[in-house]
């Protein structure tokens, strides 16, 4: 199937050109790709603040010791726009964070999967957010 | 220079998959801004101007320049634009993560933070008109040689690309800095924030700008540019009517910004045309003859969302340059302990 084949290639070289439009600012330049870092933690704040969204985390680690995180997210005008509100991740909430931890050692970092426990997507699954599908979430189905 | 983009570019071209290509016929759908502009007359302000007036998106999921695979063509059939956009609602950078890699830290979240669109907003195989083969044309040898010494510069000066020294905040780009995307850059689309609104009176026309915020206020009644010794990030935009399309006309650019390799003696023409009760047709033409080695033209539909502006505050809680120069000293106190990778 030639045209089968064009249009899979089309679409890959346009996903392509998307995925390297990347942030306001360099991630790469601020957290390090080789500290992969996985938190779960409850929601303590979140600064629904321009350019970037912050997540502030409590987790506790093995000992019942609870250490607090900041994790960066993108700007808040696209979830306003999608009709989320600051009341969408209230404190208490309970998240999982695969992401990667700060260059400079600090207990920052970026929220690049960000979860529910079950497995459910932050914000995903609400109709008519615009967001885009990826099947993961059990809402979408 | 922004050598960066421009490596993230070609490279998104080449990686394209070229496959056998079966030809289609050239089509101009009545979607596209040109084949629009005969048949719509749009309304007019109480002083008898065009109405460009509105909140519009130019986010658009058409390629900036022609892919590899569908060289030679300027529209996507009906069909591949259904499967263009089928694919773009079902992407998602959330999955075939490559993880521990730059790339994956340069996604940066997952993709309900991002706005990139999910429509082909215009057929056309590329958002560059012209040249005919919908490529930005080469750098002159002078641009060539300028871009080579600019990389041996430890200072950065582009707006677009993701930066390089982080000796000082001077070094990181004026995008980062939360300054400008400078022009065409912040009138073109990005990830997310691509609203604009324009609003007119007699005389003038306000364009407000989202991504980073600002506004250019444009005069309508012909006064000539401003001297050049007076240099502006976004330029002098002096403005006429031609038609129904509005002509702006911008110099004066300092060198603080970079586009592609070109800064201060950039000049732009831009026309904004409304072809549709919810569209405006943008193009802006592109010339600098000490950078680029003929002028080029791109056009962008501007669609009309109805939907309400946002204030992007950069400066509010910009922890990321912290994060930024903090992190490359600790990775030089790394490097002089032994410890660098």
């Amino acid at each position: 199937m030639v045209l089968q084949r064009v249009l899979v290639a089309t679409g890959a070289s346009i996903l392509l050109i998307g995925s390297v439009v990347s942030a306001h600012h360099s991630f790469a330049a601020e957290f390090d790709a080789n500290k992969p870092i996985q938190l779960r933690g409850t929601v303590a704040k979140v600064e629904w603040i321009n350019p970037h969204t912050w997540i502030h985390i409590d987790v506790k680690d093995a000992d019942g010791k609870v250490e607090r995180w900041m994790v960066e997210g993108g700007t808040p005008n696209t979830l306003l726009r999608r009709g989320l509100t600051k009341a969408s991740l209230p404190e208490g909430t309970e998240i999982l964070v695969d992401g990667y931890r700060a260059k400079n050692g600090s207990n920052r970092a970026n929220g690049r999967d960000v979860t529910f426990p079950d497995g459910r997507k932050l914000f995903m699954g609400s109709s008519g957010t615009g967001a885009p599908r990826d099947g993961r979430d059990a809402a979408e189905k | 220079m922004n050598k960066r983009l421009f490596t993230i570019l070609a490279t998104a071209t080449i990686l394209a998959p070229v496959c056998a290509l079966a030809q289609t016929p050239r089509s101009a759908p009545a979607t596209d801004g040109a084949a629009a502009t005969k048949k719509y007359t749009p309304a007019r302000t109480p002083w008898g101007e065009p109405d460009l007036q509105g909140t519009f998106s130019n986010r658009t999921i058409t390629p900036f320049e022609r892919p590899a695979n569908v060289s030679g063509r300027e529209f996507f059939t009906p069909e591949e634009v259904a499967a263009l956009e089928k694919r773009a609602q079902e992407q998602s950078g959330d999955e075939g993560r490559n993880k521990g890699t730059r790339g994956d830290v340069e996604r940066a979240y997952n993709d309900f933070w991002w706005d990139r669109g999910t429509k082909v907003t215009t057929p056309r195989t590329s958002l560059v008109i012209e040249p005919a083969d919908g490529r930005v044309p080469e750098l002159t040898e002078e641009a060539k040689k300028r871009a080579a010494d600019e990389g041996k510069r430890p200072a950065f000066r582009g707006a677009g690309a993701n930066g390089r020294g982080a000796d000082t905040w001077l070094d990181r780009s004026t995008f980062e800095r939360c300054i400008t995307r400078g022009m065409p850059g912040a009138m073109s689309p990005t990830a997310y924030n691509n609203n604009y609104r324009i609003t007119q009176s007699p005389g003038y026309v306000a364009i407000q700008i989202e991504m980073l915020g600002g506004a250019r206020v444009i005069p309508t009644d012909g006064r000539p540019h401003v001297n050049q010794s007076i240099r502006q990030w976004m330029g002098n935009s002096v403005a006429r009517w031609e038609g129904d399309t509005l002509v702006v006309d911008t110099t004066n650019f300092t060198d603080k910004v970079l586009y592609r390799g070109a800064a201060e003696n950039l000049h732009l023409v831009e026309r904004f045309t409304r072809v549709a009760p919810g569209q405006i047709d943008y193009r802006v033409t592109i010339t600098d003859p000490t950078t680029f080695t003929k002028p080029w033209t791109v056009a962008i539909p501007y669609v009309d969302t109805g939907e309400d502006m946002f204030e992007y505050a950069c400066h509010e809680g910009n922890y990321g340059m912290e994060g930024i120069l903090s992190g490359a000293r600790e990775e030089e106190r790394a490097a002089a302990s032994g410890k660098g990778k």
